[in-house]
């Protein structure tokens, strides 16, 4: 589990970008130095934080960063049984 | 000796702090320090920083660095090299800035004469390819004819591009080539059609490997030993949902690759190899074991130690030069290099062998100046730790190479990074180290003179100056990448940029070749002239550091004064453009004659200094050289 917080810090440190918890709620396409690059950095610095598979093509169909927490939020500790 | 760890921490917080700061900017000059104290992963995180910063905020901060325009075009998705590559870069200290094309807009780019590609005119052009270039076009239900088919036709697409970028581009164009996924070659059943199918996947990358060699602006990067070595060639997720065909682990290699690539291009290929001994050339302590006890053949380490020692005679062998900075007892050296002739290296492989117990980071300071190189064309190899903090501590410009005390890992770890790449070996490479130990006996000997005069009278330098051929291409481009110090205007030139010259008829290229009592030097230098109505232009000369301080760029200028003068010219115009390295040539026309005049147009670029020589007076060709020459034509 991430907290949102911890989840901006990652935003900030790990990617540069100079983010607040409210630019979270933001679509997508209005976040300040937003590129859709970042998803799959953002996707590989998240799954080594938590050790769990997130589903790539949820993350790809979220339209806000919280969106994306909330995927993280939902993919389990461990892999997933197949099926 | 476990204190040194805390390095790397160290260092990685300082990069974040400063970008948290947003200082990363101000701060780029310690920016390739900090990466060479930083593990892989580390560093790719820090590419996500580097990504994030405006280039025009590094060069307000520092002016002169080099920086490189870098397309980034191919199929699939690319923006994920951006970040590795852009750490790479600044890892030489380079700035990148960057073109990224469009989703799978090589075609267009590559073939349209318009477009932004060109426009941006890129020193370095990566035209990106994938398996899926092929796989992407094959049939629902396919046999290996169909990929023979399919390949065919994209590598006639990619030499069509190729011919098409050597017309309207300028620089380098990178391709690679497309391993084979064992995904695809497993979907056949037929073991003998799985082989016909590996057969002609290798034909066609053989062929896009081969056009290299017809194609002087073309590098091929081969991919698949880096596939050989357990690099993911795919990470299927990202390949599926994302059109990301290269792992993000290959891109990573793939961008270590260009970014000594883009170092060679700006001319700072690293030049000399300077080893330790105990524990890196040999196992064992030499001042214990004494010379018969070191390992370096017979039982298994001493294996290890001589297969490694291969590896850099290899290395040695094409031009880089090879020294030793050791601690240890100067004569046991000496009687260990002569006496164990089971040795792959010998004494003669070596320029310089500096045997003392000063610090480490002095002697190489003095191996630099004696051999009239800058650091920064060091590569230091140590199994010591504390050795290896010294140096990167001390002189940053040196690149560390650090090993363990695996000696089987010695050669993997040297090699690891590619900091001797060059786009092509010329003839003085492979007698590099002659040229170099005749420059130390040319030092010897003058100290045995009370004048320089005296000196130069008895080293009896004949120089030949000749207008440029076909088969000076490689040399005469490789002297203006290579040559750092004696470089008036820095102006770089790959072996298409010199063909061209060479073409136009108002251009002039003189090679430089001399020779003196201890042997020859071969072409040492080069001059870039232009006519333009009744004026000739030097755009650029540049100098071997061996055979700086001889007389020969006076002679040099002499010649071209005088048949300017005879070829009815007004004036002959010179330019010095202030590099990082070229600061003693700044007075290089003055001293010979030349009037600095206004820098001609509104140049934004004030550092430039532009001469001009009336040709009112001669000037006078040293007496201690011979001098022979081409005529002048035209055109000089």
């Amino acid at each position: 589990m991430i907290t949102i917080d911890e989840f901006v810090e990652l935003l900030r440190g790990e990617l540069g970008l100079p983010l607040t918890e409210a630019d979270t709620e933001l679509d997508l396409d209005q976040v300040p130095g937003w590129d859709s690059v970042h998803l799959l950095a953002l996707l590989s610095v998240l799954e080594q934080r938590t050790g769990a598979p997130i589903s790539l093509p949820d993350v790809l169909a979220a339209t806000s960063l919280r969106d994306v927490h909330t995927v993280v939020c939902t993919s389990a500790p461990s892999p997933r049984p197949a099926g | 000796m476990d204190d040194t760890q805390t390095a790397v921490p160290e260092s990685a917080s300082q990069l974040f702090a400063a970008f948290q700061r947003g200082d990363l900017a101000s701060r780029y000059a310690e920016v390739p320090g900090w990466l060479a104290a930083l593990p892989d992963a580390e560093r790719l995180r820090a590419g996500h920083l580097l990504a994030r910063l405006d280039p025009d905020d590094v060069l307000r901060a520092h002016p002169t660095t080099p920086v490189l325009t870098l397309a980034i075009t191919g199929h699939g998705t690319l923006a994920p090299l951006l970040a590795p590559l852009t750490m790479q870069l600044a890892r030489h200290g380079l700035l990148l800035r960057p073109v990224v094309s469009a989703f799978d807009g090589y075609v267009f780019d590559l073939a349209d004469p318009t477009s932004r590609l060109y426009a941006e005119k890129p020193d370095l052009t990566l035209c990106v390819l994938d398996p899926m270039v092929v796989l992407d076009e094959l049939p629902v239900e396919w046999q290996p004819a169909d990929v023979a088919r399919a390949f065919d036709e994209k590598v006639q697409l990619l030499e069509h591009l190729v011919t098409e970028f050597e017309a309207r581009g300028r620089g380098v164009l990178v391709l690679n080539t497309l391993p084979l996924p064992r995904l695809w070659q497993a979907q056949l059943v037929d073991l003998g059609a799985r082989a016909t199918l590996g057969a002609l996947w290798r034909e066609a990358n053989a062929r896009l490997l081969r056009l290299a060699a017809g194609h002087p602006s073309l590098v091929v990067v081969d991919l698949d030993p880096f596939l050989a070595d357990g690099v993911a060639l795919i990470e299927q997720r990202l390949s599926t949902y994302a059109r990301a065909h290269l792992s993000p682990a290959l891109l990573a290699v793939y961008a270590a690759e260009v970014g000594h690539l883009a170092r060679h291009l700006a001319g700072r290929t690293r030049k000399c190899l300077v080893l330790d001994l105990d524990g890196t050339l040999w196992g064992g302590i030499l001042g214990e074991d004494g010379v018969e006890g070191i390992e370096v053949a017979d039982a298994p380490r001493g294996e290890a130690f001589a297969r490694f020692q291969r590896v850099v005679r290899q290395l040695g062998s094409q031009g880089v030069l090879l020294a030793i900075v050791s601690k240890n007892d100067r004569d046991l050296v000496r009687e260990a290099l002569r006496r164990r002739t089971d040795m792959p290296l010998r004494e003669d492989d070596f320029v310089r062998v500096t045997a003392s117990w000063r610090p480490k980071h002095e002697a190489l300071a003095d191996l630099a100046e004696a051999l009239n190189l800058g650091l920064d064309s060091l590569v230091f190899v140590d199994d010591s730790r504390f050795e290896c903090e010294l140096v990167s501590r001390e002189l940053p410009a040196v690149a560390v190479v650090a090993l363990d005390d695996e000696p089987a890992s010695h050669p993997t770890r040297l090699l690891s990074d590619g900091w001797f790449a060059t786009r092509g070996l010329t003839a003085e490479d492979r007698t590099r180290v002659t040229k170099y130990r005749e420059e130390a006996d040319r030092n010897d000997f003058l100290q045995s003179f009370d004048s320089l005069q005296g000196y130069l009278r008895e080293l009896r330098v004949s120089v030949r100056l000749a207008d440029a051929v076909e088969s000076d291409v490689p040399r005469v481009s490789q002297l203006s990448l290579r040559t750092n110090q004696f470089n008036l205007t820095t102006l770089r030139m790959q072996p298409g940029d010199v063909h061209q010259l060479l073409a136009d008829p108002h251009s002039r290229v003189l090679t430089i070749r001399s020779r003196d009592r201890f042997g020859d030097n071969g072409l040492v230098g080069a001059v870039f002239m232009r006519r333009s109505g009744p004026d000739v232009h030097i755009d650029n000369f540049v100098l071997s550091c061996r055979v700086f301080s001889r007389g020969i760029e006076q002679a040099c200028l002499s010649t071209i004064l005088d048949q300017a003068r005879a070829s009815g010219a007004r004036a002959v115009h010179g330019t010095y453009r202030p590099s990082a390295r070229n600061g003693f040539v700044h007075d290089l026309y003055p001293r010979y004659g030349f009037e600095r005049v206004p820098t001609a147009g509104d140049h934004a670029d004030g550092d430039i200094a532009c001469f001009r020589h009336s040709l009112a007076e001669p000037l006078e060709t040293p007496e201690h050289l011979h001098v022979d020459a081409d005529p002048g034509e035209g055109t000089a």
